[in-house]
């Protein structure tokens, strides 16, 4: 095709109206092709243009933009139309981009899924919006008695919110129960103790049976009633509709099934109840302390949930409160209680929510940075193409159509492409997740209780994946759309602008995209490689005490009501008979398993330094050192028959008695403030974490207080699942009802492990998905570079040069992007990899290993990437390549 | 007052150039046959700033239809003669008519 005079067709524009412009440029381009016409007579004509004064053709004219959406519509369609048909003309582009697309949408749906399971989805109640959760903060003096979380409230607090508020049709309250079931197959069941308008403030009926009533929330220890979970129903009683009626045993005290809750509802927290109880049955079903009816005004153990009435905005809800917790307040000089108001989710408790939201947030970013390395693949294919369709475009250009209009049509093209790769992602992520879901669920240590999360795609996890799908779009798709367009017609036009070095500017593009790749591939990667190595250092962490051969046992006596001396009872006879077990050579008590996940602290006060001292305890037997292979550094261990006294660790000597001998030493405890005296150093353990060596810890010999809260530890020679049976056997043999829980201590080590495995596979497979999609960025670049510079190449190699200069030259090139991309990438590894220390187990964060070792493999992966297609420029022909063009 | 106004002689040349040409009436054949039967030459502005002039007294319609590559895209504006220019074409050749009539131009 010929150009027409550039100016000319510029002054037609100018002068003519779009009606105008559209026939006559028409028409002479038309002529001008068809007829050969030459530029002079298109001049001509041109003249006999801009010397006549036109009439406006109204109803010829387009209406004006904005104002008309019936053209915008069809202008859209016609666009549509217009990206079907040129991708169906170039498939291999269209799924090679929708592929890219898809995995980098799909891992971000996917993870949006989760978060949107936890933390965004309304609970499964009627009119969910309308349900509101609140949680209290305090600041100022005040002390307080802790369950679960300080933003929870007292039994006297919601009776008073209750009873005084103004804006709910109902207040609810619930606490989470586990508790043990009695029967032929005794276990821990998790479940909830609730208000007894709990149901009705929800708006959920029993599908059998009855909701709880008033009267049965009237009085201390009142109703020994339950309405059980639909699944646990299923599962226990194989949904026989007898259930209600018959009696469960809950901490031995038996519960009469009086309803079954809808198949749809289990519970309202994080985790699936099984079954749900008056909140009178608390000293029953959370032994230890009567919390109801309690005056004590000052414990947070209850979370509230109400139904907003008609009409009432949360807003109103919020100040309607405030009023009933600043009256509260004056009882408390000090205090300023700040309430929280907000539609509930499951995930609702400020202090996990937060924390939550920032776990999500990183996550997010994470696969937003796959995402990126995707939108920089397919907009260097986008480049290349506007490249191929430079000509078309050209001529649509100089034809007068708009360059917005331009950019408008190929933003539909990549919207287009975007949408079609969400939309494969988002079906594969939802498809997945089920199965994804299922393996991380049997990943977790044993015993976990199961989570009440529901996966479903709603209309949020929808919206999400089109609104990111649709940006992908426009992220992916300006760059290039607006380089394409670029109003640079001669040489387009000309064609002949790919000889040589090509379009600079669309050159350093293409390089920068590669740079963005390269570098954050290798923050994930550097971030995976960390990980692992911690998780490698957790392998081979000492921990300061032995693990071969020790299982340890737990009992829920405190469940099974037992008191601390029927539970030392218990103890003693159970040490007896599980030391006659075969070679189970050592047995001891010990109120915390290092390791364990949970710690016991108290406050000392010793002569010569300033205040109590905050630190932790265990409470044990004599054979405790033995047994786990703790020396004893200094004095000696403890007897059977022991007074006022205690061991410390190593780190406690020397920070409470730098310099000195500890033994002998004193401190005082208690509210009695009895004093007791050391007696023995013992080795530093890593006792409450992995990560770190407890500074400072006691050691107390185990006597009457805490003996429903012993562990068993025991050391065996022989095999360790034999002995984990008869270590069960011989405490059933004691008490047939309770619940047994006795494990190897190096499954213990695995829940510390679990968060940096599941982060390190997490990121490992975004860093190996975001390689892949680096390389072929990298190899489509160096593919298209060495095929538009084949003549060059060609003239190169008839001069002289040989095929390693010539893959020399190509190499040199192509791996410029990829170094300065490593660099940035090394110093923003540098500048983020602090963030992970805590889960790197005595790794370095800029381990030089690591960050060596995934630059090298990045650099290697690039530069095979570059190698394949640069090998193909040393066997161009040079006489075919001159005739090339 | 159109209906009494007598056509141009260029505005009966387009006009009779559109019946000829019929179905197929835009810019360019339109000119084709005005260049190669009248062996005129007529500028595009020409005849478009006459086109309009008659579509403006409802002689002709035009309408957009029919974009092709060659164009660059752009669509041909079609053309067709209404029964009111199809009337002053008439009229216009029969007051000419009328005026000749005894005269022989041959001989003057």
């Amino acid at each position: 095709m010929r150009t027409p005079p550039r100016l000319a067709c510029f002054l037609l524009r100018l002068r003519l109206s779009r009606a105008h412009y559209e026939c006559i440029a028409g028409d002479l381009f038309e002529e001008f092709q068809q007829q050969r016409r030459s530029n002079s007579w298109f001049w001509h004509q041109t003249f006999s243009v801009l010397g006549t004064g036109f009439r406006a053709l109204d109803h010829l004219e387009p209406q004006s933009r904005g104002l008309n959406a019936m053209a915008l519509f069809s202008d859209l369609w016609q666009d549509l139309r217009y990206s079907i048909r040129t991708l169906r003309q170039n498939p291999g582009f269209a799924i090679v981009a929708v592929f890219t697309l898809a995995l980098g949408i799909g891992v971000n749906t996917g993870i949006f899924t989760l978060l949107n399971a936890i933390a965004l989805r309304p609970l499964p109640v009627a009119d969910s919006g309308r349900v509101m959760s609140v949680y209290q903060s305090f600041r100022g003096k005040f002390g307080r008695n802790i369950r679960n979380s300080i933003s929870y409230f007292s039994y006297p607090e919601y009776l008073n919110y209750r009873d005084n508020n103004h804006v709910f049709s109902g207040l609810a309250v619930s606490t989470d129960a586990s508790a043990s079931l009695g029967g032929a197959n005794p276990q821990r069941i998790e479940g909830q103790i609730v208000s007894c308008n709990f149901f009705a403030v929800l708006g959920r009926q029993p599908v059998l049976g009855r909701e709880f009533t008033a009267e049965e929330c009237s009085k201390a220890d009142a109703a020994p009633v339950t309405i059980l979970s639909h699944a646990f129903w299923t599962a226990q009683f194989h949904a026989d509709r007898h259930a209600i009626g018959s009696t469960i045993l809950l901490n031995r005290r038996a519960f009469t099934v009086i309803g079954i809750g809808p198949p749809d509802f289990a519970g309202t927290g994080v985790i699936s109840s099984s079954y749900w109880a008056p909140i009178v049955m608390q000293s029953t079903l959370i032994p230890g302390s009567a919390m109801v009816p309690d005056t004590n005004s000052n414990f947070s153990w209850l979370e509230m949930l109400g139904r907003l009435k008609p009409g009432i905005s949360t807003a109103r809800a919020r100040a309607d409160l405030a009023v009933i917790a600043g009256r509260i307040d004056r009882s408390y000089p000090g205090r300023t209680t700040t309430l929280a108001v907000d539609t509930a989710t499951y995930l609702r408790e400020p202090g996990a929510r937060t924390a939550v939201l920032a776990g999500s947030a990183v996550a997010l970013l994470a696969v937003g940075m796959v995402l990126l390395i995707a939108c920089a693949n397919v907009a260097n294919l986008l480049l290349a193409r506007a490249a191929a369709r430079q000509k078309e475009i050209a001529i649509r250009l100089s034809a007068g159509a708009s360059r917005g209009r331009l950019i408008r049509q190929l933003l539909t093209e990549s919207t287009l492409i975007s949408l079609t790769g969400g939309a494969f992602g988002s079906l594969l992520a939802f498809w997945s997740f089920e199965s994804l879901y299922t393996i991380v669920l049997s990943n977790l240590p044993a015993g976990t209780p199961p989570l009440a999360l529901n996966l479903t795609p709603d209309l949020r996890v929808l919206g999400y994946a089109v609104a990111i799908s649709a940006v992908t779009g426009i992220l992916f798709g300006l760059l290039p759309a607006l380089q394409a367009t670029r109003p640079d017609l001669i040489s387009a036009l000309k064609e002949e602008g790919s000889g040589f070095a090509g379009h600079i500017s669309a050159g350093w593009l293409r390089s920068a995209l590669v740079v963005a790749q390269v570098s954050v591939c290798l923050v994930l990667l550097i971030a995976a490689g960390l990980l692992t190595r911690g998780l490698q250092s957790a392998q081979t962490v000492d921990p300061g005490f032995e693990m071969k051969g020790v299982v340890a046992t737990y009992f829920d006596l405190e469940q099974q009501g037992y008191d601390n001396a029927h539970a030392l009872q218990f103890h003693r006879q159970l040490i007896e008979r599980v030391s006659a077990i075969p070679g189970v050579d050592a047995a001891s008590q010990a109120v915390t398993v290092p390791l364990g996940g949970s710690s016991y602290g108290t406050m000392i006060e010793l002569d010569g330094v300033q205040g109590p001292q905050q630190i932790k305890f265990n409470n044990i037997s004599p054979a405790f050192f033995s047994l786990l292979g703790i020396p004893i550094l200094q004095g000696r261990g403890f007897t059977e028959a022991e007074g006022q006294t205690a061991i410390i660790s190593e780190g406690t000597a020397r920070r409470f008695w730098p310099h000195q001998n500890p033994l002998g030493k004193t401190f005082r405890m208690g509210k009695e403030k009895l004093s007791y005296e050391v007696i023995g150093v013992a080795r530093d353990i890593r006792a409450s974490n992995l990560a770190s060596v407890d500074k400072t810890f006691l050691y107390f010999p185990a006597k009457l207080e805490y003996q429903t809260s012993q562990n068993l530890l025991t050391h065996t020679n022989g095999n360790v699942a034999t002995a984990v049976k008869l270590i069960r056997d011989a405490a059933h043999s004691l008490d047939p009802n309770i619940i047994v829980i006795a494990k190897p201590l190096e499954e213990r080590l695995d829940i510390w492990r679990l968060p940096s495995r599941i982060l390190a596979s997490l990121t490992a497979a975004l860093g190996l998905l975001g390689l892949l999609l680096a390389s072929l960025g990298i190899y489509g670049l160096v593919s298209y570079a060495v095929s538009s510079r084949t003549r060059e190449i060609g003239i190169r190699m008839t001069l002289g040069a040989n095929p390693v200069e010539i893959l020399g030259l190509i190499l040199k090139q192509a791996m410029r992007p990829v170094v300065l991309g490593l660099l940035i990438g090394l110093a923003a590894c540098a500048a983020a990899s602090r963030l992970m220390s805590v889960l790197l187990y005595g790794v370095s964060p800029f381990d030089p290993l690591t960050f060596g070792g995934v630059a090298l493999f990045l650099a290697g992966t690039a530069l095979l990437a570059c190698y394949i297609p640069a090998k193909r420029a040393t066997r161009v022909d040079p006489m075919e390549a001159l005739r090339y063009e | 007052m159109p209906s009494r106004e007598f056509l141009g002689e260029f505005e009966q040349i387009v006009l009779l150039a559109l019946l000829r040409v019929g179905k197929n009436a835009y810019g360019v054949p339109v000119r084709h046959e005005i260049e190669h039967r009248a062996k005129r030459a007529v500028s595009i502005g020409a005849l478009y700033s006459t086109l309009d002039r008659l579509e403006a007294k409802g002689y002709v319609a035009s309408w957009f239809a029919d974009p092709t590559a060659e164009r660059g895209g752009r669509s041909k504006r079609y053309f067709r003669v209404e029964p009111l220019g199809l009337k002053a074409l008439k009229r216009s050749q029969k007051a000419l008519a009328v005026m000749l009539e005894g005269i022989d131009l041959q001989r003057v």
